[in-house]
């Protein structure tokens, strides 16, 4: 299966969408900045990459300026960063499972619907400066979050129409309950994105009508607890024969933790105890995805037998989803700083 | 390589599908390529039994298993006759039968002497009705005379001329493709699991309505 | 299993090449194949003939591969002996029933009585490893009142050991093998999580779990000796479901990828295509070593303790085979039990289409289960049986077609076209043990000038009761979950027991508790032979689960000086 999840020319798209669904916002006061040397750096990177990955691409993008003058709108491309890479998780995964699953309800093709859209707004986001709320990226983050419970439901419809029920087997072999909650999670982030490009009361980001960090940090750490009850499932279906299938169900947790902590005690060591968890976790993400490339490797016939072991091997696409989320909340951690005030 | 090219059979539940095809494919190891690549390749000729036996027990295997000559066809009496030519029984023998090669010898004597005895001519020159009512009599034990004393009709009947032709037919990949099965499978096994659940590598079966839907997918099974 | 399958794998095995291992013995100049790695190998110590070893073990499966690992990691010199080849799973195994044909024990042997038994496919395995390597790796418990049957349930005799020690050692066999089964066993005491997860079930699994919620009774995913999860060089099973010609992925946990390496490496050494003919005894009763055929010319291996393991046909054979003038009933026959009280298990099944397509090939052949009738007392005869689904490759099941309804012709193939929305039940049921049914050795040899075995067996009342209630309760289950055109197949039988069997009383067993010979204080018997009743479930895990004790038992004698 090969999957074009970025439009060839995005720049292009990007446009497109934007004459589509522009609104129209006032320009903002000039924000207080507080950057992050972290994110920082992440940005610089990422540009020095576009950069040179694309050399054809329009001023606008190559020029951007490496340092948001905005915290906001920093925590809302973050979160666009995070949405994008679970958002990119579910398209891959889910294109392996339903095909599994020999695509036999229509409405299995829904999730790579939207999860393919929702990779698109994220880009789009992520490239997007401006300290305003986008119809297009709104619209299609709360479909992502709209797919996520429907989609929950249909899966634990799935696991409860079997013979026998709710029972181990059935939740261990059926539509996996968890999945879903992916792309969920992946339309909050990015719903709530939207709503941080715009200020607040007082020139505080918020999110829903309530201080962004703690709200952010609060999403964050369930979709964290939600993403490690699903590896956990797994894992145990698999028998953690492997000790590294403890690492998925141990450092997450953690980081979910101090997260709250850090959201709701504050304190600079809090912040900073939360934020090496997180980018653990970010890395328990990417390295999951080796790890399963080698799970695939090691069952019958290894990835010379990828017809099968593709589909029943360790899935490959499905540890970013750590990293999207532990994305999420760096980004949250962004928002805490100077909530101590 | 095998001796006879793919031979999709058209008609049936499975049409066009042909479990040959998997033969490059992750289903096959090259073990089993050895095997079946041997098994297609037999000697078509008796080697243990005499040339008269051989052809009696061509026509009590073209009764058994009715097929259509053509290259799809499975030389039944070559792998009975094989099999007594390597002369090792399934690991038990009934007490009251001879050793296989010998209760074959016998009985298929005892087929063509009564064949002669009530219609003057050997089994493989009766026609089909007469053919098959002997067989049907053999079945119930109801053949008698002098030539049966050493093989008592019934129980060869059921411990020889049953299992040993059905299970030379159900060994053949022309029996594995008539009947949808997905053969040899490994290293790659199965995936999909449940009701109505196919692997793609597996016989599409013909719905009423829809077999060209079946054909199509199964010239795709690799 | 017919004729012509074996013979087919017989060519098979005299294929040309000097690597065929129905030839060529493997295990030999210092290493054994490892099973686990393509062209891998073990190193091995090697024992000389003449060299008193601690035990010589004659056979390598359930019994004699797990003893031999066991012992062998004590310390102990240990030299295993198995008349069939050293296999390779992932070289020699092709996806195919007729050419793994090899795996059976296919020699010469006579079946009489009422209810002749049909040999070779299921029930006797002529390899290092044994019959593991084609079992359908069901490994289940038996129930607690099955080892005091006699005081229990007022049928057959006791076993000499108590149902919580042989529980104890049923968790260690289910650790050694990482059995894949259920979160919670429905029937019986508590016992602990399996080692591994269960499998998926195919749709042949889930018709069982309709019909038994349909009726209102327990089922639950099959305890499997093949992981589900990867193990060491063991992958997951691909669900292939060729499992009962071999496993050509080592996802199945038999003896020869689980204790044979174990043995090996722990400094047993492993004889293949080394067939014991005799056990020598000398003047003071004790056990000396024994005789076997090996590359073409018969030797003597010396030993302090010989352990047979042949199982319920070759064990018994081996001590009749050995008479002497002082032994003339043959070794250990002192109650003149030696061969008797054989039994069978009934397998009975019933078969029927669904609308669905079923593909019942697919995955382990027994993936879903019920004990229900092995814990309800609620019936008219003795004992219990367990009920499993099924799926045969279309050689067994045309053998089915045939042997249960004897169709031929178009009938026949008609029926085989339906083959992919083919279900079935299958029970493994308790046969009563009867002194009438045995092991005796006919006038006619074997290739080795042996002489081979004479099987007698005949059903009593309590088995065609029990088989017709099986039927019928299992016709009823079928056609609640909506299974059509449903027939009965009467006659099958699998798995073996007795003829060996163990008790407290000298007279009125063979081998006590520690599977020690009463009469030759040196010579123990360790396979399902012992069973003084075979219980309602398939055999494989007790066998190992008694070697585990054994082996206890016997470290526990030397510890003590008393072996």
């Amino acid at each position: 299966m090969s999957f074009q999840p970025l439009p060839a020319r995005p720049e292009r798209t990007l446009r497109l969408l934007d004459s589509l669904f522009r609104r129209n916002k006032p320009a903002a006061d000039p924000a207080r900045i507080a950057l992050d040397r972290l994110g920082r750096s992440f940005e610089r990177a990422r540009a020095t990459a576009i950069v040179a990955a694309r050399p054809g691409l329009p001023d606008a993008l190559r020029h951007q300026p490496l340092v948001s003058p905005r915290k906001g709108v920093d925590a809302a491309r973050a979160l666009n960063r995070a949405s994008g890479l679970l958002a990119f998780s579910v398209l891959t995964d889910s294109a392996l499972e339903h095909y599994r699953g020999a695509f036999r309800n229509k409405a299995m093709f829904t999730p790579l619907a939207t999860s393919a859209l929702t990779v698109a707004a994220s880009l789009h986001g992520t490239t997007d400066q401006r300290e305003s709320a986008h119809l297009f990226r709104d619209v299609t983050y709360a479909l992502a979050a709209v797919t996520g419970l429907v989609g929950t439901a249909f899966h634990v419809f799935n696991v409860g129409s079997r013979v026998g029920g709710f029972r181990w087997v059935n939740f261990f072999y059926r539509a996996p309950v968890g999945a879903p909650m992916a792309i969920l999670i992946s339309g909050l982030f990015g719903v709530a994105s939207e709503r941080l490009r715009r200020e607040g009361p007082g020139g505080r980001p918020t999110v829903f009508g309530l201080g962004a960090g703690r709200t952010l940090a609060t999403i964050t750490a369930g979709s964290m607890a939600g993403t490690v009850g699903e590896a956990w499932l797994l894992h145990f279906r698999g028998n953690f024969q492997n000790p590294a299938m403890y690492i998925p169900v141990t450092i997450p947790p953690a980081s979910g933790a101090l997260l709250m902590d850090a959201a709701i005690r504050g304190g600079e060591k809090r912040r900073t105890a939360a934020r090496a968890s997180l980018w653990a976790t970010v890395a328990t993400g990417i390295a999951g995805t080796f790890f399963h490339a080698y799970g695939v490797q090691r069952m019958m016939g290894g990835w010379r037998n990828w017809k099968q072991n593709l589909l029943d091997g360790p899935p490959v696409p499905t540890p970013p989803a750590f990293t999207g989320v532990a994305l999420a909340g760096l980004a949250a951690l962004d928002l805490l700083e100077g909530d101590d005030a | 390589m095998p001796d006879r090219q793919p031979d999709p059979v058209e008609e049936g539940r499975f049409p066009g599908y042909d479990v040959l095809r998997k033969r490059s494919s992750m289903s096959w190891n090259d073990r089993t390529r050895e095997v079946v690549d041997r098994r297609l390749a037999v000697e078509r000729g008796p080697r243990t039994l005499s040339a008269d036996a051989f052809r009696c027990l061509e026509a009590v295997c073209a009764q058994i298993v009715p097929q259509n000559q053509g290259p799809s066809f499975a030389p039944l009496a070559a792998y009975v006759d094989e099999g007594l030519t390597l002369g090792l029984g399934p690991g038990y023998r009934n007490a009251e039968l001879p050793e296989a090669p010998e209760a074959w010898a016998k009985a298929l004597a005892a087929l063509d002497a009564t064949a002669q005895r009530e219609h003057d001519a050997v089994f493989a020159a009766l026609d089909d009705a007469q053919q098959k009512s002997l067989l049907q009599r053999m079945q119930k034990g109801e053949l008698s005379g002098p030539e049966w004393t050493d093989v008592p009709p019934k129980l060869f009947f059921s411990q020889h001329v049953l299992t040993d032709i059905v299970a030379a037919w159900a060994a053949h990949p022309s029996a594995w493709s008539r009947i949808g099965f997905g053969g040899p499978a490994s290293p790659r096994g199965y995936v999909r699991m449940g009701f109505g659940m196919r692997d793609s590598w597996e016989a599409a079966e013909a719905h009423p309505g829809q077999e060209a839907k079946a054909a199509r997918e199964n010239r795709r099974v690799r | 299993m017919c004729a012509d399958q074996t013979i087919l794998a017989n060519r098979e095995g005299l294929r040309s090449g000097n690597l065929s291992p129905m030839q060529q013995v493997r295990a030999a100049g210092g290493r054994a194949p490892d099973p686990h790695v393509t062209g891998g190998w073990l190193s091995m110590q090697e024992y000389a003939d003449g060299e008193e070893v601690d035990f010589a073990i004659v056979g390598t499966g359930a019994g004699g591969g797990t003893l031999a690992a066991e012992l062998a990691e004590a310390g102990f010199s240990v030299v295993a002996f198995d008349a069939g080849p050293y296999f390779r799973p992932l070289e020699d195994f092709a996806s195919d029933e007729t050419a793994q044909s090899q795996l059976f024990w296919t020699d010469k042997r006579i079946v009489d009585g009422d209810n002749p038994l049909k040999m070779g496919s299921n029930n006797s395995g002529k390899a290092v490893g044994g019959s593991t390597v084609h079992y359908a790796m069901v490994a289940l418990r038996q129930r607690p009142e099955s080892f005091a049957s006699r005081t229990k349930q007022g049928f057959g005799a006791d076993w000499p050991i108590s149902w919580q020690e042989m529980w104890r050692y049923y968790t260690k066999a289910e650790d050694a093998l990482k059995i894949s089964g259920p979160i919670r066993y429905p029937w019986g005491p508590k016992r602990p999580r399996y080692p591994y997860r269960p499998h998926d079930l195919n749709a042949a699994a889930l018709m069982l779990a309709k019909g038994a919620e349909a009726l209102g009774i327990d089922w639950t995913e099959t305890p499997l000796a093949t992981v589900s999860a990867p193990r060491g060089k063991s992958p997951p099973c691909v669900y292939r479901g060729f499992c009962r010609v071999g496993c050509s992925t080592n996802a199945k946990q038999s003896a020869l990828v689980t204790f044979i390496p174990r043995a090996i490496r722990a400094g047993a050494e492993v004889r293949d295509l080394a067939m014991v003919g005799r056990i020598e005894v000398n003047k003071d009763g004790r056990a000396t070593g024994l005789h076997y055929h090996r590359a073409g010319q018969w030797r003597f291996q010396r030993a302090r303790n010989v352990i047979v393991a042949g199982y319920a046909i070759e064990s018994p054979r081996l001590l009749l085979n050995s008479a002497t003038d002082r032994h003339p009933d043959g070794l250990a026959n002192s109650s003149g039990l030696v061969g008797k009280y054989l039994m069978t298990q009934s397998n009975q099944a019933v078969f029927g289409v669904m609308d669905d397509e079923v593909r019942w090939n697919k995955g382990p052949p027994s993936l879903a289960i019920t004990e229900h009738w092995n814990y309800d007392d609620r019936k008219d005869f003795f004992g219990g049986y367990i009920h499993m689904s099924q799926g045969p490759l279309p050689v067994e099941w045309s053998s089915v077609l045939t042997g249960s309804k004897g169709l031929w012709g178009d009938a026949l193939l008609g029926e085989l076209d339906k083959y992919n929305h083919q279900v079935g039940l299958k029970m493994v049921g308790e046969m009563m043990p009867q002194e009438r049914n045995q092991v005796t050795l006919a006038d006619e040899v074997d290739q080795y000038g042996l002489r081979v075995a004479r099987i007698t067996y005949s059903w009593c009342d309590n088995d065609k009761a029990m088989i017709k209630h099986a039927l019928d309760f299992m016709q009823q289950q079928a056609e609640a979950a909506g299974v059509k055109e449903i027939f009965r197949q009467k006659n099958d039988t699998n798995h073996l027991a007795g003829t060996i069997r163990m008790g407290a009383d000298r007279r009125t067993s063979v081998v006590n508790a520690d599977c020690r010979s009463w009469d030759i204080p040196n010579l123990f018997v360790c396979d399902g032979s012992v069973f003084p009743t075979t219980g309602g479930v398939n055999p494989s895990l007790t066998i190992q689960a008694l070697a585990l004790r054994t082996a206890d038992r016997i470290k526990e004698l030397s510890r003590r000086g008393e072996l």
